[in-house]
């Protein structure tokens, strides 16, 4: 019954595969390096302006960095964990404070056991319509709701360049 | 002889630690790479190297090895990130260009300082100095050559010039 039932899926399967119109490539969207440089430095600028000494990361699809800047006299754990609060953004397509928001009650939940997540505010998702595309991540502010608005201030600055 | 010679070293050592501790037991005043400065570099080196048709990555590194600024060109191979990185490193290690820190050990196969981390025999990386003080590094990956990634992370240094003093 169970051999059967791999059986049929394995059908299904393959009509699938074969169903499908050719194997074709994916097009998906990347930020080009000046505009990843915008929005790290527009993020750091705003915090600046503010009196926050902080450092920005902004990575891309797959997780890998595009831009890191250490601030002026920032603490050294920035670099750290501006990367992981940009990182947990990209891969839970979420802001990094939702995040931490959504395990908050579930001190268990595997996405905390991830290489690199963190359930810090201060992180959020880059977006071309509904496809996340890169993340930024703040660190050093003194509050995660402060970070993320430098890294919102960074995203709106090349807002028109997301599309 | 040896032993003489050796307690008489240690005793104008102690000499000098007792003279430095009289004096108070100061802090460290130097110079660093500010992000903007930082910032400068990196891109200018980028834009020297896009003009004669190159696509690099970039990183400047301060005067303990941390990065102060990163930037991977997604036109770039992969590997430029992290070459660049470690160019950087090996030029602010050796406090000198890191071709020619390859041109030293290249003769070595057995090199100890090949066998430390982040520590690339590879042109294309120069120290940032202040007269004779080392206090970071700009290493380039990406371009055809070594020679090529040096000139413009040379063009990066050249750039914020005034300002290293």
């Amino acid at each position: 019954m169970l051999k059967t039932s791999y059986g049929m899926a394995a059908v299904a399967l393959a009509g699938c595969l074969t169903a499908a119109a050719q194997a074709q490539v994916i097009t998906t969207k990347q930020l080009s390096l000046p505009t990843a440089v915008t929005i790290a430095t527009t993020a750091v600028e705003t915090c600046k302006a503010q009196g926050y000494r902080v450092s920005v990361h902004v990575i891309g699809n797959m997780g890998e960095v595009l831009v890191a800047m250490r601030g002026d006299d920032t603490g050294p754990h920035t670099m750290e964990n501006s990367m992981r609060k940009a990182l947990t953004s990209r891969a839970t397509r979420l802001p990094s404070g939702q995040f931490a928001d959504n395990v908050a009650k579930t001190p268990s939940a595997a996405g905390l056991r991830l290489g690199n997540m963190i359930p810090a505010r201060g992180g959020l998702p880059i977006e071309v319509g509904e496809d996340v595309i890169a993340a930024v991540g703040v660190s050093g502010s003194p509050g995660g709701d402060k970070d993320e608005a430098c890294a919102q201030a960074g995203i709106d600055k090349v807002a028109d360049q997301l599309n | 002889m040896s032993r003489v010679f050796l307690g008489i070293t240690g005793i104008s050592l102690m000499a000098t630690m007792v003279g430095a501790t009289s004096a108070g037991a100061q802090v460290l005043d130097h110079k660093d790479i500010s992000l903007a400065m930082a910032t400068t570099i990196a891109l200018t080196a980028i834009e020297a190297c896009k003009a004669s048709g190159y696509n690099v990555s970039v990183h400047v590194l301060g005067r303990n090895g941390e990065t102060i600024v990163a930037l991977r060109n997604e036109k770039a191979g992969t590997n430029t990130f992290e070459l660049s990185m470690k160019k950087a490193y090996t030029a602010r290690t050796y406090r000198q260009p890191s071709g020619k820190f390859a041109d030293n050990v290249g003769q070595n196969p057995v090199a100890p300082q090949l066998m430390l981390t982040n520590i690339v025999a590879a042109r294309g990386a120069l120290p940032i100095m202040i007269g004779e003080q080392t206090i970071g590094a700009v290493g380039v990956s990406g371009a055809p050559g070594g020679d090529k990634d040096e000139a413009c992370a040379q063009a990066g240094i050249d750039k914020v010039a005034a300002d290293l003093k």
